[in-house]
């Protein structure tokens, strides 16, 4: 159970996670940071409600009404080609 | 075709498809005109898409809506294609993305020197691992 992946772009699994934040009892953007877990491929908008659902068990921090972690634009992957303009 | 719901009980019987052949990995398919690339495949049997870049860990169809980016593939050589939203066309060449090389994992006397000691490595890694 405990090595349910919980990122599945980096790989990350749950006792990763709760391993992490009880050791440095830290905070869900910490917690991303130390372990990748949503820093991967999808951006973290896949597992984000997961992390902050383990960091509330763990830690009891509550994830905000706002948007949880911290998103950085693009909002999804996109190649530099279309970033710069180019359409086909 | 053998995975295709045929006959559906409510959405009736699947008939007057054209057929679309395409290549995943070498491996030529046949797939209906309005398929997707994760669709035509899964009807063929084929689940997985590709394997964890770091890790090698198998990877598939996750979300199927074109949000968490694990079913993309190489398509005609342009990268990061959502299997799973990219419609397949005529000759469409599709492939699987691979295993990168992590050399830096290991200690330095543990690196391999050649690519040949590298997939060695990888293969010696793989057996009896356990994956998610």
């Amino acid at each position: 159970m405990d090595q349910t992946i919980i990122c599945r772009c980096e790989e990350v699994s749950l006792e990763d996670i709760q391993q992490t934040a009880s050791m440095y009892n830290c905070s869900a953007r910490e917690v991303k940071l130390r372990t990748r877990a949503g820093m991967g491929y999808c951006g973290g908008r896949t597992c984000r409600p997961a992390v902050d659902a383990v960091l509330e068990a763990v830690t009891g921090e509550k994830a905000g009404h706002d948007i949880p972690l911290k998103v950085q634009p693009p909002v999804r992957p996109v190649s530099l080609s279309i970033l710069g303009g180019y359409m086909k | 075709m053998t995975n295709r719901i045929l006959n559906h009980p409510v959405l009736g019987v699947l008939e007057n498809q054209t057929p679309i052949n395409f290549t995943f990995d070498g491996q030529v398919f046949t797939g209906f005109e309005g398929d997707t690339i994760a669709s035509a495949l899964l009807a063929n049997g084929i689940r997985q898409l590709r394997v964890h870049e770091a890790t090698g860990a198998p990877r598939a169809i996750y979300c199927n809506i074109g949000h968490c980016f694990e079913c993309r593939v190489t398509v005609n050589q342009s990268e990061t294609l959502r299997a799973c939203m990219t419609p397949i066309q005529e000759n469409m060449i599709v492939d699987s993305g691979k295993q990168q090389p992590a050399p830096f994992h290991a200690a330095p006397e543990e690196w391999p020197r050649t690519y040949a000691e590298y997939e060695e490595k990888q293969n010696e890694a793989k057996e009896g691992d356990a994956h998610v």
